[in-house]
């Protein structure tokens, strides 16, 4: 009989570690098809509507960039806490209070024109998003409070505020009950870019965004050290590397970038705030981050992905009655394949004939 | 005094699926594993024991089926963090994304359909205006109490419960006196799985009888926060989980009736246990055990030298 064992290999193998990705989307549509037809759908049709109709249908495209702009930018923010080992996983909080102070800005600036508001709501989703992570990092920091715990309760807190702020003072007057804002002025709304279509500028600005992360991170002695903490925090300390710094940095960025993702949404796509606001996009970034290797290059690719299925799933609901559902399911075990994967970066497989297995026991 | 009583009855509702829960990791984590599945497990229980309580009407088949399906999911969870030691804390998460969404999935045939609550195992005396307090829940608020005690006797008084702690406090030296750390660990993520399925099942079993999406609601991460809050105790997971429990009720009676209480937002009041998990967090972090209870391996993998 063929034995095998793993064998831990000298060095993280690059093939596997931007492989594995690849191999995980491909095993999921496999898996997915099986698990779909198993409980009775087309499953078949499942996979081909959800990874393949957003790419081969060009209408489908500009659904693509809006999807998947959010979550490159929460998903770069991630990545770069990720690396440093700082556990944030409340960007979906921090998306929705960046989110809830440009609309403060909007609402304030309500009549007015002048190209000045939207960078002035971008400048308070940021600056909100930075203060709602950093409680987080001060209890961490400070008090030892693990961050995970807290950056997720702060989320369920912030939702919420949305339905206090809609349902009371910043409830439209013309609403006609409706717990929703006011929608925007004309000058509080992002423009878009491609006439005709519903492209707008979080777009490029999600590219721009990733592109100066991967540069700050890979090439400046700020991405170093984050990486350096996050993987030997030991050494790094030797190093004279502030971890607290590291916290606090990490933090700021991934909260920054996410309330900036907050105020692009509802500036964009939305152009006024709804209960319905929260649309997970800070959760999925969490996969985007993953899938993406923690690297703000893999997080744009990755972003797309994950775009893919959102777009899809919305296309298999309407032509083979999939249940929306559907879609968290295939990024769920998107992830799941990936974090599987995981252990063939770092060791191989080996067979071993009988003979040596006896002698090794 | 009749409001005091109903305000207590209701607390030890709302508490019982926490500490089901919590005292499930608990039990998890000090074998050093940490899974913070337990909001998606929670939620595969609850959908499972809500189907199985709407075709057959039996409520015990109906715990028995949420067990079941928490612990599968643990076992997926064990496998990835277990076998391929995978990062805990991603496939933890990964494990509540795919619990929210598979649940989602199961249930979105089963919105608005309504089922039976659990009823009093002892009818006489829960219709009784004082000793309802003691005598007026359904089977799982029992089933909590006694599990608190079985878990502290188990940790405390058993030899299979020192071979849990020690898996978790050293792995490695477990594992050079002939234990099997691995063993140790997947029976203890499938008991938190069992447990986290059978409190996601109370919740259309014994608080609202329907299903509805995400109706756990961060219930399980609570859960999680309650054991850091308990050191890792079983004693404290029970006044824990009631202070919890307390919170929560505040919050449907502020809505329901007038006072000083309704003065403040009822949104404030549903953002109340989440602040509330924050403050008591930091609040043991100031006392100086606090860090120093939590087992040696909680969160780390595995690895044997060889």
């Amino acid at each position: 009989m063929m034995r095998y064992r793993l064998e831990k290999r000298p060095e993280p193998s690059k093939l596997m570690l931007y492989g594995t990705p690849v191999a995980a989307v491909v095993l999921t549509m496999i898996l997915g098809c099986l698990l779909f037809s198993a409980i009775g759908y087309n499953g078949l049709r499942a996979v081909q509507e959800i990874f393949l109709t957003p790419l081969t249908n060009p209408y489908k495209w500009q659904d693509l960039g809006i999807k998947a702009a959010p979550l490159i930018i929460i998903g770069t923010g991630l990545s770069v806490a990720y690396r440093a080992n700082v556990w944030n996983i409340g960007a979906e909080g921090q998306y929705i209070i960046g989110a809830l102070a440009a609309t403060g800005v909007a609402l304030m600036t309500w009549g007015m024109s002048g190209w000045w508001i939207l960078p002035v709501m971008a400048i308070a989703g940021m600056a909100a998003g930075m203060a709602y992570a950093s409680i987080p990092a001060f209890l961490k920091t400070r008090l030892n409070v693990n961050e995970i715990l807290t950056s997720l309760m702060l989320t369920y807190a912030s939702v919420q505020l949305i339905y206090y702020l809609i349902r009371g003072p910043w409830k439209d007057p013309m609403g006609i009950g409706f717990p929703q804002s006011r929608l925007f002025s004309e000058a509080a709304r992002l423009p878009n870019i491609i006439p005709g279509t519903i492209v707008h500028l979080g777009v490029p600005i999600a590219v721009i965004v990733a592109l100066i992360a991967w540069f700050v991170m890979s090439k400046t002695v700020f991405g170093y050290r984050m990486r350096v903490v996050g993987a030997a925090p030991h050494a790094a300390r030797y190093g004279g590397f502030s971890e607290t710094r590291t916290i606090w940095l990490a933090m700021l960025v991934s909260g920054g970038l996410a309330g900036l993702a907050g105020m692009l949404e509802v500036a964009g796509p939305f152009q006024r705030m709804v209960p319905g606001f929260p649309t997970n996009y800070g959760f999925t970034a969490i996969i985007v981050a993953f899938l993406g290797r923690l690297n703000p290059l893999g997080v744009i690719v990755a972003g797309v992905v994950l775009a893919i299925t959102f777009v899809g799933g919305q296309v298999a609901q309407t032509t083979i009655g999939l249940p929306d559902e559907a879609t968290g399911i295939f990024q769920a075990m998107m992830l799941f394949l990936l974090l599987a994967g995981d252990i063939l970066v770092r060791y191989r497989i080996r067979r071993v004939s009988p003979e040596a297995s006896v002698g090794a026991a | 005094m009749d409001l005091t009583i109903a305000i207590l009855v209701t607390v030890v509702g709302a508490s019982t699926p926490i500490l089901i829960a919590a005292l499930g990791e608990l039990v998890v984590e000090r074998s050093g594993v940490l899974n913070l599945g337990v909001e998606g497990m929670m939620l595969l229980g609850a959908i499972a024991g809500f189907v199985v309580q709407f075709h057959t009407g039996n409520h015990y088949l109906a715990l028995i089926c949420g067990a079941a399906a928490g612990m599968a999911a643990s076992l997926i969870f064990g496998f990835l963090t277990l076998s391929l030691s995978a990062n805990q804390t991603a496939t933890g998460l990964a494990l509540t994304i795919f619990g929210t969404g598979f649940s989602a999935l199961a249930g979105a045939s089963y919105s608005a359909r309504p089922v039976t609550l659990m009823s009093p195992i002892f009818p006489e005396l829960a219709a009784h205006p004082v000793l309802r307090v003691i005598f007026g829940y359904s089977f799982p608020a029992y089933f909590a109490i006694f599990m608190v005690f079985a878990i502290w006797f188990f940790l405390k008084r058993t030899r299979a419960g020192l071979i849990l702690r020690a898996v978790g406090e050293n792995d490695l030296s477990a594992h050079s006196i002939g234990y099997s750390v691995v063993k140790v660990r997947y029976f203890a993520v499938m008991f938190g799985g069992a447990m986290a399925g059978i409190a996601g099942a109370c919740f259309p079993l014994t608080l609202t009888p329907q299903w509805a999406e995400g109706m756990t609601a961060g219930r399980g991460w609570i859960a999680v926060a309650l054991v850091v809050f308990a050191s890792w105790r079983p004693f404290r997971l029970l006044g824990g989980a009631y202070l919890f429990g307390l919170v929560m009720t505040m919050e449907l009676y502020a809505k329901a009736g007038g006072g000083p209480l309704s003065a403040i937002p009822s949104e404030l009041w549903a953002a109340l246990p989440y602040i509330a998990t924050i403050v008591v967090l930091v609040l043991i972090s100031l006392r100086r055990d606090a860090s120093t209870n939590a087992p040696a391996c909680l969160g780390k993998p595995f690895m044997p030298s060889n």
